[in-house]
């Protein structure tokens, strides 16, 4: 074989040399075919979680977020008047934030302010949890206006009394379905709805409750509302100031200036935290990470016992084999050509094995994420890995059979029974 | 020209206690086109000494030319290298490999030399036909008899035309009559200028030799030629 194209050469010898074998040849990539189905479908059954994770976020309203809440300035002991003088997180942080260098790569802004109060209409009368939004939070956070109108800037900026209600909500204090314009008291507060929100329905898995459930219920209704007339104090402190940033890079040069630009609104107290949604979930990925790293060690056992049972193959065929190498040998092959054509065969195996193992990883994936109830998500990269691991797992087994052959004497291998 | 000329030729098994020496000086001249028949009794060397001369093994000592070349302390990659190019062995049991097809089979000495798959072929087919079985390129060795399988290992022997045949008791596994046949192949192949070594314990096989050589205890007992 010293022709050019050597390589394809033996790859056909070898190719001959599976299909006149192929019990021995099925058995020895048996354990590479598993790896790589144990490794993908691991990967694939994490990534599909991971994805569906990812997209719950996207349906609340997207990762790209940095909140601010307020903080408790004092924890013991008497304030001191600079602490008890501190206005707290309110409207001017949220439009402050927004002139900052750094504020162009800011796209949405939103503000909450929640209290509890008795709802009354005159179907029903319920202790519920009014949300107090402005600005851009019906946008922010993913809901849609589907009968009547949103709040207008002048709602926002007067406190009007204005109410939209989540679907779950209007259902129970308008169970006729009509709703706009009906009169609502919210404790001692009478307001006027003017639109309703679509429905919000989000099953992690199909079957399962409806985890936007919640967000159904929400009475919503102008922040300033909230701050004057139900809840709060002369300064209209919040309960959160949201900024999206959608250019995740920009968020920590963001979150530095707005920082400093908080702690001098706030006379140089902390009283305000800073939190950033997509570090966060970053945080609880990593968790996930754990099971990849866990399904990539159940994936190198299975290779790890494939190869042992390679082994065991090679080692058990053999007295078929020296002989073989015996005969070969004889009419000429170098023990170098030998140990090439059983590493090439090696090779073939574990490549022929990957793609049957893609199809197994794939089939067992895809009844997994049909089970539970999750769209199949196929990393690309889990396809890299599993072949990368068994490529060299392949040819580290090999490599014993590969050598024993090779370096037979021909006379004993001919002579070999 | 020489085609095999070995001095003094030594193969000692084992180490000193209980060494067994198979050979223990051999001086065999063989020339190009020579039919020369090994005789001897089981134990007397002559295995030995075919795989010596067949570069499947080494001597302890003496030294050993073929064709020219000197082959005492070559690498096992020369020896691979000489045996692919120089020797076409025919063993007693066949030695094909039962997986493969009978074409396969006698390709494979010219895989290993490198010649081009076409080329490969081509010659492959015209050897089954001159070894008289055309048409059994594509079955597989077990659908053969004895004697068809002796002549595809002798159609593989000559792949790459090699300067010495080497025949280890080519006619051992078959009734007479095939043997016969395959005998009368191996004159034939003889008669076209091959140089034939044929090792055998039957005085009647060796007689159809030129030249008789008889083996006892490691030592070359007794030559004789003979009229081809």
């Amino acid at each position: 074989m010293k022709t050019s194209g050597a390589f394809r050469e033996r790859l056909r010898e070898a190719w001959i040399e599976l299909k006149e074998n192929p019990g021995r040849s099925f058995l020895q990539a048996l354990g590479v075919m598993l790896g790589v189905a144990s490794v993908l479908g691991g990967f694939s059954i994490s990534d599909s979680q991971n994805r569906q994770a990812q997209r719950v976020f996207a349906r609340v309203g997207g990762i790209d977020k940095l909140n601010v809440f307020p903080t408790d300035t004092v924890y013991d002991g008497t304030p001191s008047a600079l602490q008890q003088a501190n206005l707290g997180l309110r409207l001017e942080d949220a439009t402050d934030g927004g002139q900052v260098p750094t504020a162009k790569a800011v796209n949405a802004t939103s503000v909450l302010k929640q209290a509890k109060a008795r709802v009354r209409s005159q179907f029903a009368d319920q202790q519920r949890d009014i949300t107090g939004i402005g600005a851009d939070y019906v946008a922010m956070n993913g809901y849609d206006i589907e009968q009547g109108r949103g709040f207008s800037s002048h709602d926002f900026a007067t406190g009007a009394p204005v109410a939209i209600l989540g679907a779950e909500a209007a259902s129970v204090f308008f169970p006729t379905g009509e709703i706009v314009g009906k009169p609502l008291r919210i404790g001692d507060v009478p307001v006027t709805i003017i639109g309703v929100f679509a429905e919000k329905n989000f099953r992690f898995r199909d079957g399962q409750r409806n985890i936007f459930a919640w967000r159904n219920r929400i009475v919503a209704v102008p922040s300033l509302l909230v701050a004057a007339r139900m809840e709060g104090d002369e300064y209209h402190r919040l309960d959160r100031v949201t900024f999206r940033v959608p250019d995740l890079k920009q968020m920590s040069d963001f979150s530095k200036e707005l920082s400093t630009l908080l702690t001098a609104n706030h006379r140089l107290q902390q009283d305000y935290r800073l939190d950033d949604v997509a570090k966060r979930l970053e945080r609880q990925m990593s968790q996930g990470d754990v099971y990849n790293v866990i399904f990539m060690l159940s994936g190198v056992l299975a290779l790890i016992g494939g190869g042992m049972v390679n082994v065991n193959v090679q080692l058990a065929s053999l007295k078929e084999r020296v002989r073989e190498v015996g005969v070969k040998m004889a009419i000429g092959a170098p023990g170098r050509e030998i140990f090439k054509a059983f590493m090439t065969e090696a090779l073939l195996l574990t490549l022929l094995g990957s793609a049957a193992g893609y199809l197994i990883g794939i089939a067992f994936s895809w009844i997994i994420a049909k089970s539970i109830g999750v769209p199949l998500s196929l990393a690309p990269l889990s396809f890299i890995w599993a072949t990368v691991m068994a490529v060299v797992f392949g040819f580290l087994f090999a490599l014993y059979p590969a050598a024993k052959a090779s370096r037979q004497s021909p006379m004993e291998a001919l002579r070999y029974e | 020209m020489k085609i095999i000329q070995t001095r003094d030729l030594t193969k000692v098994y084992g180490s000193n206690g209980n060494a067994v020496h198979a050979l223990c000086g051999i001086d065999l001249d063989v020339e190009r086109g020579e039919f020369v028949a090994l005789i001897g009794p089981s134990g007397s060397g002559k295995s030995t000494l075919m795989a010596i001369l067949g570069c499947l093994d080494v001597p302890t000592g003496g030294t050993y030319a073929l064709e020219g070349r000197q082959v005492e302390g070559l690498s096992g990659a020369d020896l691979a290298a000489i045996r692919n190019e120089k020797v076409g062995f025919v063993f007693q049991q066949y030695n094909l490999l039962p997986k493969a097809t009978i074409l396969r089979n006698v390709e494979l000495p010219m895989l290993y030399a490198g010649v081009p798959r076409r080329e490969r072929r081509q010659r492959a087919l015209e050897l089954l036909e001159k070894v008289g079985i055309p048409d059994k390129a594509n079955t597989l060795p077990g659908a053969l008899s004895g004697g068809q399988r002796q002549r595809v290992a002798i159609a593989r022997a000559l792949a790459n035309r090699p300067a010495l045949l080497l025949a280890d008791e080519p006619t051992g596994a078959l009734d007479s009559k095939t043997g016969q046949e395959v005998l009368a192949l191996f004159r034939e192949l003889h008669a076209q200028g091959n140089t034939v070594l044929l090792v055998t314990h039957d005085p009647t096989i060796a007689g159809m030799a030129g030249r008789r050589v008889e083996l006892r205890d490691g030592l070359i007992h007794e030559e004789e030629e003979l009229a081809a």
